[in-house]
C-alpha cells in the first residue's frame, strides 16, 4: 500500500451516487448523484423538504439511508463502523440557530468543550481559539453565555465549534437561515476566508437562492431530486433569458396581458417583471414593449435574470408546478372604481414607544400607510419590527405614543381594531390537529360570521388557496406552501381592512412564495386591502409599494424601494462588480488601498463607487501592482439587500462611535 | 367592511358571543379527541390506576414472614409459635441462633423474629415469670406497629390462658372471671375493606391531577405551537380563550370519573354507592372547574409541556399530602393542619367519602361544599387574573 503513491488527479472528497432515503411512506430523497472536490465550497440549494438535511446527515454518518453509494474522504459509508472512522476528520453544524451549542455556557466554554471532546491538545487549542475568535470578532464577548448572543453571533460560534479540530471537511446545514442580511454577509466572508486558509472542503446548504453565488458549484434540489447542478453561471445558462421590468398604467391590465403571453410574470409593488426566454436584452425589451402597446409604460428595463427565475423556469420545463396558475384562477374584471381612494390612511403610527424594563425596544416610530398599499417593514433581528406589529395589532400596549389602525384608535378601540384586521405569523399558527375545513370554520366563528357568510367565505378560501381536495386533510400533513395559503385564507376569513403578515414566506419554496405574493398583490389592488409585511428575504422587499427600515428600535429610512436605491446611489455611488480569479487576495489589496467598503461576494467583489469608470481604472492598477488579474469590472443595479446592508452597516458604525464616546 | 358596528343591538352581540364560545369549545374537544396519547393516559389512569390502587395497595398486615428461635423445644413453645399464622403471619420455620434472625431481618428476608427462651414451659408451669422476645422490621412503620401489636395480643392471650390453666379455671370457668369483652362494629365500610377507601381516594386524586394538568397543557400547547398569537389578535377576550378550555376539560374529566365509578369502583370492588350520584357529580364538576384555575395559573408560568408537567407535580404533591387522604388532619402538627384547610382536595375528599360511603346529603356536607366554592373561586380568579395580565 505504502508504495502506491501515484499522483492521481486528487480523488473527490465526497462522492454520492443514486442516494435514496425514505421516512415511512414519504420519499425524502429520490436519487441524488454528486461529487465534491478538495477545496471546494459546494452548495445544496433548495426549499424546506427538498432533502438537503437528509443527505447531509447521511454524509456525516448520523443517518442511515436506503440505497446508493456514499463515499466521504475515500471511506465508503455503509455501516456505523465505517462512519465512525471518518467522524474525526469532519465537522458538522446542524440546522437551527445555535442548536448544537449549550445556551448556559459562555463562548469560551462552548469552544473548550468541543475542542476537548475532539481531543485537541491544550496548547493548540489556545492558539486556534484566539485566532478564530479574532477572525469572527467574537473575542470581546468571550465570557458571554451563548443564550445572550444574537442569531448571527450564534452561527459564528457554531462555526468555530465545528472547525476547532481542523477537520478536512465541514458540513453546514442552513447556517444562514433566520440570520439577518448583514450577519449573513459577514458569515459568508468569514467562512470563505477560513476555508481558504486551512484548505478545507465545505458542503453548505441554504434555502436562499440568491446565495448561490457564494459557492464554487451548487446542486439545486427540489422535492428530493437534483434539478440542476454545476457552477452558478452554468446553471443560469441552462435557461437563457432576460428579466424585463417596467411600470405601466393601469397596472392590472398590463399584468393580465403579460400573463396571457408569458408564464413567469410577477407584480412587485408598482413594478411588473417578466422573464422572457430571449437572451438578447434589447430584443426582449422590444418584445415586451410591443405586447404592451396602448398602455402607458414607464421605466422599462432589461437585466440578467436571477437564479430564482431560472429555478422556476426549470421546474416549469419539468412540468412540476412552475407554470401553475396563481391565485383566484379567474381573471379580474378591472373595475378601477373599486379601488379605494389612496388618501385614506389605513395605518397611522405616531411616535410609538415601547419599553421592556430599561430596554427601549421601539423608539418614537412614526409612519403612515394609505389604504390599499403594500407596506414593508424591514430590519435585522431585534430591530423592533415584531414589537411594532404587536402594538398595531393590539397584543401589547405602547408605553407612549398613539396610532390608528383601520379607522379605530389604538388606545381606545382595541377591540374594534381586532375585528377589522387579519394577522398571519411566520410560524404556521393554525391548528395542526384540525382539518382544513375545521380551521376555517373555527376562525369564521371567532370573527362572528353567520352560517351563510361562513359558507360563502369557505368557498372563497378553498378556491383562493387552491385547497380543493384537501378539505378534510389535517393541516399538519399539508405541504408548507399550501399551509401558508390556508393560514392566509383564515386571516382573511372576515374580509379585514388591514392585513399583517409577519415573515409570511419563511420556509416556503420559490414557487409557493411567488404564488403567495401574487395573492397579496391582488388583495391590495383588487380588494383594497392594506398590507403590512415583514420579511427576511430582501428580494421580497421589492414587492412592496413602500418600505420602512428599522434599526435599534427606530425607523431610519422610509421610502419606496426604488427611492431607497436611488438614495444609496446618490450617497455612496453605484455597485461595481469585480471578477477575478483570486477574490480574497484582491479584497486584501483593495481594503489596504482606499476601498474600505469592498466585500467578497462568491467569486466576485462588490463595492460602491461614485465614479465607476475612474474607480475601475484605479482598481485595475492596484490589482495589477499586486499581481492579481482583473477579469472584468462592471456596474450592476443595486439590490434591496445591498441597500439594507449599506444602511445597517453605516448605522452600526455610527452606534459604535457613539458607544466609544460614552466609554471615553 | 364586515359591518361590525360598535352599537349593534344586544341580541346580536350576545349571538356572536355565544357563537365564539361554541366554536372554541368544539375546537377543544376536537383537539383532545385527536390527542391519542393524552386520551390513552386518561383511560389508563381512570381504570387501571384506580384498580391497582384499590387491589394492590393495602395497609393491612398480611402474611408477615416470621422465623422462630425456639430454645425450649417444648409443647408450650410450639403452641405459641403456631399461633402466628395466616392471614396475618406466615411461619417460615425455625432458626438455630438468634443472630441468624437478626441477619434475616437486616437482609429484609423476614419481617419478624420470635425468640422463645429455654425453660419456657417449665417456668410457665412453675408460675415463674418468663419473657419472649419479638423483633420486628419496622421499615414500614404502619405494618411494623401492626405486627408488634398483633404479636403482643397473641402472646398476651397465650400468657392469660397459661395463667388460668395454672389457677385451674380452664374451659368453662372462664366466663365467671372479670374479663372485658372487646367487640367493635365498623360503620360505613363494615368489612374494613381497604380497596374501597384506596380506590375512591385514588380516583379523587386522579381527578385533581387532570383538573390541573389538562387545561394547563391545552394552554401551553397553544403557546408552543404559536397558535395563541392568532387568538390574541382576534377579537376574543382572554375569558373566551380560557373558559372553553376549562369547559371541555371538565366534561372529559367527568366522563372519566363516571367510567371509573361504575366500571371499577362499583363493577370490580362493589363499593356500595350510598348517596346521591347527582350530588357527587355536581360537587365534582364544581371542584374540577375551580381547580382548573390552578392549571391556567401554571400555563402562564410555563413555557413548554415539560414545565407544565413539573409545575403540576409541584402543586399536586403537597395537595395530596395535605388532603387527608393519607393522614387525618388531627394527626398533623398544628401548622400543617392550618395548611390542610386551604387544600381544596381535603374538602373534596370529605364531601366525596361522605356521599359515596356514608350516603350523606347537602345537610351534612354544606360546609365542605362551601369551602370548595370559596377556595375554588380564589384559584379560578387567580388563574384568570394571571392569564389576562400576561397579555397586557
Amino acid at each position: 500500500m505504502g508504495h502506491t503513491t501515484l499522483v492521481e488527479p486528487s480523488p473527490p472528497v465526497i462522492r454520492v451516487a443514486g442516494f435514496h432515503k425514505s421516512y415511512g411512506k414519504i420519499q425524502a430523497v429520490r436519487g441524488i448523484d454528486l461529487e465534491i472536490n478538495r477545496g471546494e465550497i459546494y452548495g445544496l440549494i433548495g426549499p424546506d423538504g427538498a432533502g438537503k438535511s437528509s443527505l447531509m446527515k447521511a454524509l456525516a454518518g448520523v443517518l442511515t439511508f436506503d440505497t446508493g453509494v456514499v463515499e466521504v474522504l475515500g471511506q465508503k459509508i455503509d455501516s456505523e463502523r465505517s462512519a465512525e472512522q471518518i467522524k474525526g476528520r469532519l465537522g458538522l453544524m446542524p440546522q437551527g440557530l445555535g442548536l448544537n451549542l449549550y445556551p448556559e455556557l459562555s463562548i469560551q466554554e462552548n469552544i473548550d468543550f468541543f475542542a476537548r471532546l475532539r481531543l485537541v491538545p491544550e496548547k493548540e487549542l489556545a492558539q486556534r481559539k484566539q485566532r478564530l475568535l479574532e477572525m469572527t470578532r467574537l473575542d470581546r464577548f468571550r465570557d458571554r453565555p451563548m443564550k445572550q448572543l444574537s442569531g448571527g453571533m450564534k452561527q459564528k460560534l457554531g462555526l468555530i465549534c465545528s472547525l476547532i479540530h481542523e477537520p478536512e471537511l465541514v458540513i453546514l446545514d442552513e447556517p444562514t437561515t433566520g440570520v439577518d442580511p448583514v450577519s449573513r454577509r459577514d458569515f459568508w466572508g468569514i467562512l470563505a476566508e477560513l476555508l481558504r486558509e486551512q484548505g478545507m472542503t465545505a458542503l453548505v446548504s441554504t434555502a436562499y437562492l440568491d446565495e448561490a453565488d457564494r459557492f464554487h458549484r451548487v446542486s439545486l434540489l427540489h422535492e428530493g431530486e437534483v434539478l440542476a447542478k454545476g457552477r452558478p453561471d452554468e446553471i443560469r445558462a441552462l435557461v437563457p433569458g432576460t428579466l424585463v421590468s417596467f411600470h405601466a398604467e393601469p397596472q392590472l391590465a398590463a399584468l393580465s396581458r403579460m400573463k396571457a403571453r408569458y408564464p413567469q410574470v410577477l407584480a412587485r409593488g408598482p413594478e411588473i417583471t417578466v422573464f422572457v426566454e430571449q437572451a438578447d436584452r434589447p430584443a426582449a425589451l422590444h418584445e415586451v414593449e410591443n405586447a404592451l402597446k396602448g398602455l402607458r409604460v414607464e421605466r422599462a428595463d432589461a437585466v440578467a435574470p436571477e437564479l430564482e427565475d431560472v429555478f422556476i423556469a426549470l421546474l416549469r420545463r419539468l412540468g412540476t408546478g412552475g407554470g401553475e396558475k396563481a391565485g383566484a384562477a379567474k381573471d379580474p374584471d378591472f373595475n378601477q372604481a373599486a379601488r379605494p381612494a389612496k388618501d385614506v390612511l389605513a395605518i397611522e403610527a405616531d411616535q410609538l414607544v415601547r419599553d421592556f424594563g430599561a430596554f427601549r425596544a421601539v423608539d418614537r416610530v412614526s409612519f403612515r400607510v394609505p389604504q390599499g398599499e403594500i407596506f414593508g417593514l424591514l430590519g435585522a433581528n431585534g430591530a423592533g419590527k415584531t414589537t411594532v406589529i404587536k402594538m398595531l395589532t393590539g397584543i401589547i400596549r405602547p408605553s407612549t405614543g398613539a396610532g390608528r389602525v383601520a379607522g379605530a384608535d389604538m388606545l381606545q378601540a382595541g377591540q374594534a381594531i381586532k375585528e377589522r384586521i387579519g394577522y398571519m405569523s411566520q410560524a404556521f399558527s393554525l391548528y395542526q390537529d384540525l382539518t382544513v375545513l375545521e380551521n376555517i370554520r373555527l376562525y369564521a366563528g371567532i370573527y362572528g360570521l353567520s352560517k351563510t357568510e361562513t359558507r360563502a367565505r369557505t368557498g372563497w378560501i378553498i378556491e383562493m388557496a387552491g385547497l380543493a381536495g384537501f378539505e378534510s386533510t389535517l393541516s399538519a400533513s399539508l405541504p408548507m406552501g399550501i399551509r401558508q395559503r390556508l393560514a392566509l385564507g383564515c386571516a382573511l376569513v372576515h374580509r379585514p381592512q388591514v392585513l399583517f403578515l409577519d415573515e409570511p414566506t419563511s420556509g416556503v419554496d420559490p414557487v409557493g412564495r411567488r404564488r403567495l405574493w401574487e395573492t397579496i398583490f391582488r388583495l391590495s389592488r383588487e380588494e383594497g386591502v392594506t398590507i403590512l409585511v415583514t420579511t427576511h428575504y430582501m428580494s421580497e422587499a421589492e414587492h412592496c409599494d413602500h418600505l420602512a427600515l428599522m434599526f435599534a428600535g427606530r425607523v431610519v429610512a422610509d421610502a419606496s424601494p426604488s427611492e431607497m436605491k436611488q438614495q444609496v446611489e446618490i450617497e455612496a455611488g453605484r455597485l461595481l462588480e469585480l471578477e477575478t480569479g483570486q477574490p480574497l487576495q484582491a479584497l486584501q489589496a483593495l481594503l489596504q488601498n482606499g476601498f474600505p467598503g469592498a466585500a467578497v461576494y462568491g467569486k466576485t467583489i462588490h463595492l460602491l463607487s461614485r465614479n465607476p469608470e475612474a474607480d475601475a481604472a484605479q482598481i485595475h492598477a492596484i490589482l495589477t501592482a499586486a499581481g492579481i488579474g482583473l477579469d472584468s469590472a462592471v456596474p450592476r443595479p443595486l439590490s434591496m439587500e445591498d441597500v439594507f446592508v449599506y444602511r445597517v452597516m453605516a448605522l452600526e458604525q455610527l452606534q459604535r462611535q457613539e458607544d466609544g464616546k460614552v466609554t471615553l | 367592511m364586515n359591518g361590525e358596528q360598535p352599537n349593534r343591538p344586544f341580541v346580536a352581540r350576545a349571538a356572536v358571543w355565544y357563537r365564539r364560545m361554541q366554536v372554541m369549545t368544539v375546537k377543544e374537544f376536537l383537539q383532545l379527541f385527536r390527542d391519542t396519547v393524552v386520551l390513552g393516559f386518561m383511560v389508563y389512569v381512570f381504570t387501571m390506576d384506580v384498580y391497582l390502587a384499590g387491589s394492590g395497595v393495602s395497609l393491612e398486615l398480611k402474611n408477615a414472614t416470621t422465623v422462630v428461635h425456639d430454645a425450649d423445644q417444648s409443647a408450650s413453645s410450639r403452641e405459641l409459635m403456631y399461633r402466628f399464622r395466616p392471614p396475618y403471619f406466615k411461619l417460615d420455620g425455625e432458626i438455630a441462633h438468634l443472630e441468624q434472625g437478626v441477619r434475616l431481618l437486616d437482609q429484609g428476608e423476614e419481617m419478624l423474629a420470635l425468640y422463645i427462651p429455654p425453660h419456657f414451659q417449665e417456668d410457665l408451669r412453675n408460675g415463674k415469670p418468663t419473657a419472649v422476645q419479638l423483633q420486628v422490621d419496622s421499615t414500614n412503620s404502619v405494618l411494623g406497629l401492626l405486627a408488634a401489636g398483633y404479636g403482643a395480643r397473641i402472646v398476651g392471650q397465650f400468657g392469660l390462658e397459661a395463667a388460668l390453666l395454672r389457677l385451674g379455671v380452664a374451659g368453662d370457668g372462664q366466663e365467671n372471671l372479670p374479663i372485658i369483652q372487646d367487640d367493635h362494629r365498623a360503620w360505613f365500610n363494615p368489612n374494613q375493606n381497604d380497596a374501597w377507601f384506596m380506590s375512591i381516594s385514588e380516583l379523587l386524586t386522579d381527578i385533581t391531577l387532570f383538573a390541573i394538568f389538562l387545561p394547563g397543557a391545552a394552554m401551553v400547547r397553544e403557546k408552543e405551537r404559536g397558535t395563541v398569537e392568532q387568538l390574541l389578535v382576534s377579537p376574543l377576550s382572554p375569558f373566551q380563550i380560557m373558559f372553553p378550555k376549562i369547559l371541555a376539560m371538565t366534561a372529559v374529566i367527568l366522563v372519566g370519573t363516571a367510567l371509573s365509578l361504575f366500571a371499577v369502583l362499583e363493577g370490580v370492588f362493589h363499593v356500595p354507592l350510598q348517596g346521591s350520584l347527582t350530588l357527587f357529580f355536581a360537587v365534582t364538576t364544581l371542584y374540577v372547574f375551580t381547580t382548573a384555575g390552578l392549571g391556567m395559573f401554571i400555563a402562564t408560568l410555563a413555557r413548554n409541556m415539560a414545565q407544565v408537567g413539573m409545575l403540576t407535580v409541584l402543586i399536586f404533591l403537597p395537595m395530596i399530602f395535605l388532603s387527608g387522604a393519607w393522614t387525618p388532619p388531627e394527626a398533623m402538627t398544628y401548622w400543617m393542619r392550618g395548611l390542610m384547610y386551604i387544600s381544596p382536595l381535603h374538602y373534596f375528599l370529605d364531601a366525596s367519602f361522605g356521599i359515596l360511603l356514608k350516603g350523606a346529603g347537602l345537610k351534612n356536607l354544606w360546609d365542605s361544599i362551601l369551602a370548595i366554592v370559596l377556595i375554588g373561586s380564589i384559584n379560578f380568579g387567580l388563574g384568570m387574573w394571571r392569564f389576562r395580565r400576561q397579555f397586557q
